[in-house]
């Protein structure tokens, strides 16, 4: 069941367009360090030239807080060689060029390298609070929606709770009193607003499934509580999960764009929504320095595109009424 | 119009275009009916008899088309006619009744709203008028008219069913085509309607096709009956004498798939086997597969409808001695 | 041992409505059903939709607790279940068949993980040979020949006369002493139905089992079952043997559902008198008997009382006052 689903999902034309599109970033986010020209955070190229030697020149890129390993070759260099330090810093706010294909920002940082190393945090912010989010909505939904009484009442109530509080004021809110260090905060808190929209979904899925006949069948024959729940009821949830799936990581990795656009993320963290972040507040938009805002925001908008390619095809899967004939 | 005949279909195709090719579902479907005159389309799930409806009726949608043939109705080949043409014809001259009628009424509706609709959509009278029609009708097949302003929820099964044959006779077609109307039904709900039907053409004098997989109720309320295999009509006559005397072996298998309330109870045969692909029938007689009396040639020799009887025809090698 | 396998005595279910409109009331599904099955013998219970014909069935399955009244399998009290292996053992005996053939098979799910499971719940094959060994062994049986080619398909590659089929094997492979049938051949073609019919039957020669078949199809009753009992409104409105309850009619909604019943072979214009109303509504049943307000033989007694249930002999029993 599992091949012929993938084999729908390649076959339709829209989600392949999708599945091709999220391929790419994806490959891009993998392989950043060998297509972006340079480190995210990189200003400078700092060049040591041995004197009276100048063909064992050293080149290497170098950032505003040079690493321990620098000081360690300056100091062995030293004792052997006295030599010169050269330092090219990168331009700032500079206009695209040759060596900057997308410009660079207001510390001389390469935007396309930053765009291309921010695919990662990005993709794994969303992806993982959309992993993390639908299988909490699972989990919450088949137990409430099939064990009925009591615990659904409990559950519903905090998912019903939790639903009317709008979403971006509460992250904003918990942004303001965390303190934001990696990505893992971010991650945190997207899943706190998110996690009631799936399972009050994937309940009302469970309640259907639970009503269908071969469910009532299961139970006249004897069977557990848990076989029906995992085998009976999970497997014919599989593709609106995988829905839900794709439709939670798209609103993380924009939920993700936001905080950072106003602030409230990590700013110190290369992501698409960073560049944002630094791009309004260096008053790029005013400027018209498209090639600073642009590409971040026409990275989020393709991404998100793709997961809503896709998911037009898990829902002419799911009902088949939907397909083209 | 000649001679009292109303329809007239004549070698009629029409079927899906699917991605495997054009599932035939209606292959060379010919009859005629007579004005007045109530004919019994029955035949398993699949055997083409919705899509022959529609077809009749010009509603083919999306991927299914009339391939060839005519369907004269009246004189006028709607198989050729022009979508202006149907639409000036479509519940005026003809109406349907469609299968799950409960889902056909839209819920948001009230039942007075979708009658005037329909009246509104073909002909060009006040309101008043409008709601007059509809009052009539509702009289006409037992419902208060206080029910006008009653959403479909609020109806029983049987009610809605009622509604919906209200609608469809509320231009006063010549013609009605009801595709499975009782099939959701209980039986004394659906006893009433036929009752009811049966009136209403005494009354106003259309003719029916009425269309169901429910052969024992067909035999007792039509005139003539055609049964349907595999897009095929494989048996037509008078519905007394293919009861009494079915011709077809299929039509006997069916006939001898109906306990009944009296007489010895004996063991019934029922029929072995499934229906064929449409998308790729068998060659020679469709039923051959199925068929206890196939005999040599069957499955190379398609057989056409043969005369076995007054105004009796059957599409079967052994009528006319072949075997 | 007694030969009675199932008892019902005045046996009543109440759903109670939880809604602050109607608090306190409840809808009476089942009023004073009582019957008996044998071993070996078949029941048909007719009815039209909401008279209460499928929540019998339930109760007797045990998937609702009855309100009020006996029930009893082979002569014990049924008791609430202590733990899961009395509940199995009462699910062992009494098996209930559908009446959607595609709804009752999980369609993710293979033909051969659907037959597995009653032998495995039940610990009825030991080890895998014997298992295969069963599960051919049912397919044959229920007319799914070769076994092998069934077991690999999903139910949405099956007809739905396969289906049933496939379902009727999963409910005999428990050997059941009770099966109750919900309607099983109504959402099938009719050429098909008289084949899972007869294979019906077969099975019921062949095992001993006892049906409780459910339809609305008083001409289907009667091919199946030796007795019939008909309800309306949540009651058993008329009960015996079947050639006598249909011949020899008694009560007048059975006459009615006689009537509107399509019978080719009675000849055609049959004069019927009309049925005129509605089954009525189970939260507030008419008082009295609750067919009175359609019964064209109605009289004023019958809306003072619940008519009982008369014994006209030879195990036909009537609930008229027409037969005080």
């Amino acid at each position: 069941m599992i091949k012929s689903f993938l084999k729908t999902l390649v076959s339709n034309k829209k989600s392949l367009i999708g599945l091709i599109i999220l391929g790419v970033f994806i490959l891009v986010a993998i392989f950043a360090p060998f297509i972006a020209p340079y480190p995210p955070r990189a200003d400078r190229i700092v060049t040591i030239i041995p004197v009276g030697d100048p063909s064992r020149s050293e080149e290497q890129l170098s950032e505003e807080y040079p690493s321990a390993n620098e000081d360690l070759l300056t100091i062995r260099a030293t004792t052997v060689t006295e030599y010169q330090k050269h330092i090219q810093y990168f331009p700032l706010r500079a206009k695209p060029s040759p060596q900057h294909i997308l410009g660079t920002d207001q510390a001389g940082h390469d935007l396309f390298s930053q765009l291309v190393w921010g695919t990662r945090v990005s993709l794994f912010v969303g992806l993982v609070t959309g992993l993390f989010v639908t299988l909490v909505a699972l989990a919450l939904s088949l137990v409430s929606g099939y064990l009925g009484g009591i615990v659904d009442d409990v559950i519903s109530f905090f998912t019903n709770v939790m639903l009317v509080i709008p979403g971006l004021p509460l992250m904003i809110v918990i942004a303001a009193y965390v303190t934001m260090r990696g990505v893992l905060p971010i991650i945190i808190i997207l899943c706190i607003s998110e996690w009631p929209y799936p399972t009050r979904l994937l309940r009302s899925q469970v309640l259907t499934l639970k009503s269908r006949d071969f469910v009532r069948v299961s139970n006249a024959l004897g069977e557990r509580t848990s076989f029906i729940v995992f085998r009976e009821i999970l497997p014919n949830m599989i593709s609106i999960a995988m829905a839900e799936f794709f439709a939670m990581s798209m609103i993380a990795m924009m939920g993700e764009a936001t905080l950072e656009f106003i602030g409230l993320g990590n700013v110190s963290v290369v992501s698409w929504g960073t560049i944002l972040f630094w791009a309004q507040t260096n008053g790029a938009l005013l400027s018209g320095a498209w090639w600073w805002f642009l590409p971040p925001g026409l990275a989020i908008a393709l991404v998100g595109t793709s997961f809503v390619l896709i998911n037009f095809a898990i829902d002419e899967i799911s009902n088949p009424r939907l397909r083209k004939r | 119009m000649d001679d009292g005949i109303m329809l007239e279909l004549n070698e009629l195709r029409a079927g899906y275009d699917t991605a495997k090719g054009f599932v035939r579902a209606v292959d060379g479907v010919s009859f005629s009916l007579k004005r007045g005159e109530f004919l019994g389309i029955a035949g398993e799930s699949g055997c083409g008899k919705s899509t022959l409806a529609y077809a009749i009726m010009r509603l083919l949608r999306d991927n299914a088309r009339i391939e060839s043939g005519s369907v004269r109705f009246k004189g006028v080949d709607l198989a050729a006619a022009s979508a202006e043409e149907m639409n000036k014809r479509r519940w005026t001259d003809m109406a349907m009744v469609f299968q799950s009628a409960m889902n056909a009424l839209n819920p948001v509706l009230s039942v007075g709203e979708q009658l005037t609709d329909a009246v509104h959509a073909h002909r060009h009278v006040s309101e008043g008028e409008a709601k007059a029609m509809a009052v009539e009708m509702l009289r006409l097949v037992d419902i208060n008219p206080d029910r006008l302003k009653s959403f479909p929820h609020q109806l029983s099964g049987g009610m809605k069913q009622r509604v919906m044959i209200a609608m469809a006779l509320i231009l006063k077609p010549d013609l009605l085509i009801m595709d499975e109307p009782t099939t959701a039904l209980d039986v004394v709900v659906q006893r009433s309607i036929i009752e009811k039907i049966a009136d209403l053409r005494a009354d106003l004098g259309f003719s029916v096709i009425f269309i169901t997989h429910d052969l024992s109720l067909l035999v007792e309320i039509s005139d003539k009956l055609a049964i349907m295999y595999a897009g095929k009509v494989c048996e037509y006559g008078p519905a007394k004498e293919l009861f009494s005397a079915p011709s077809h072996p299929y039509t006997r298998g069916l006939m001898a798939s109906f306990p009944s309330l009296t007489g010895p109870i004996t063991r019934m045969g029922g029929i072995e086997g499934r229906a064929p692909d449409l998308l790729s029938p068998p060659p020679g007689c469709r039923f051959a597969p199925r068929c206890p009396e196939a005999f040599e040639g069957c499955d190379r020799e398609e057989p056409g409808l043969r005369p076995c009887g007054k105004e009796h025809f059957s599409a079967c090698r052994l009528i006319g001695g072949a075997k | 041992m007694s030969d009675t396998v199932l008892e019902l005595a005045s046996v009543s279910k109440h759903f109670p409505i939880r809604s602050l409109r109607s608090y306190g009331k409840a809808v009476h599904a089942m009023d004073d059903v009582s019957f008996s099955l044998a071993r070996g013998e078949s029941l048909a219970l007719v009815g039209e939709s909401g008279s209460g014909k499928t929540t019998t069935a339930s109760v007797i399955a045990r998937i609702y607790e009855k309100s009020s009244g006996s029930l009893s399998f082979g002569g014990e009290e049924a008791r609430p279940f202590r733990n899961r292996a009395e509940a199995l053992g009462h699910k062992k005996n009494v098996q209930m068949i559908f009446q959607d053939p595609f709804g009752s098979l999980n369609p993710t799910h293979t033909i051969r993980e659907i037959l597995e499971r009653p032998f495995l719940i039940h610990g009825l094959a030991k080890g895998r040979a014997e298992l295969e060994e069963r599960l051919v062994a049912i397919l044959e049986q229920v007319g799914l020949s070769p076994a092998a080619e069934y077991l690999r398909r999903y139910p949405h590659e099956l007809s739905g006369g396969q289906r049933q089929r496939v379902n009727i094997a999963r409910t005999f492979a428990v050997e059941p002493g009770i099966v109750l049938a919900d309607e099983p051949t109504s959402m099938l073609d009719v050429s098909i139905r008289m084949g899972i019919m007869n294979m019906m039957l077969a099975l019921k020669e062949s095992r001993g089992v006892s049906y409780l078949y459910i339809t609305h199809d008083l001409a289907g009753a009667r091919y199946m079952c030796s007795r019939i009992a008909v309800m309306y409104a949540g009651m058993i409105m008329e009960i015996g043997p079947t050639e006598e309850v249909i011949s020899k009619t008694c009560h007048p909604y059975v006459e009615l559902l006689k009537e509107a019943s399509p019978s080719p072979e009675s000849g055609f214009a049959r004069k019927r008198t009309p049925a005129k109303g509605e089954i009525p509504s189970l939260i507030d049943p008419p008082a009295g008997c609750r067919f009175h307000p359609r019964c064209p033989k109605a009289k004023a007694a019958c809306s003072a009382a619940i008519p009982a249930m008369r014994d006209l002999g030879n195990g036909h029993l009537v609930r008229c006052v027409l037969y005080d």
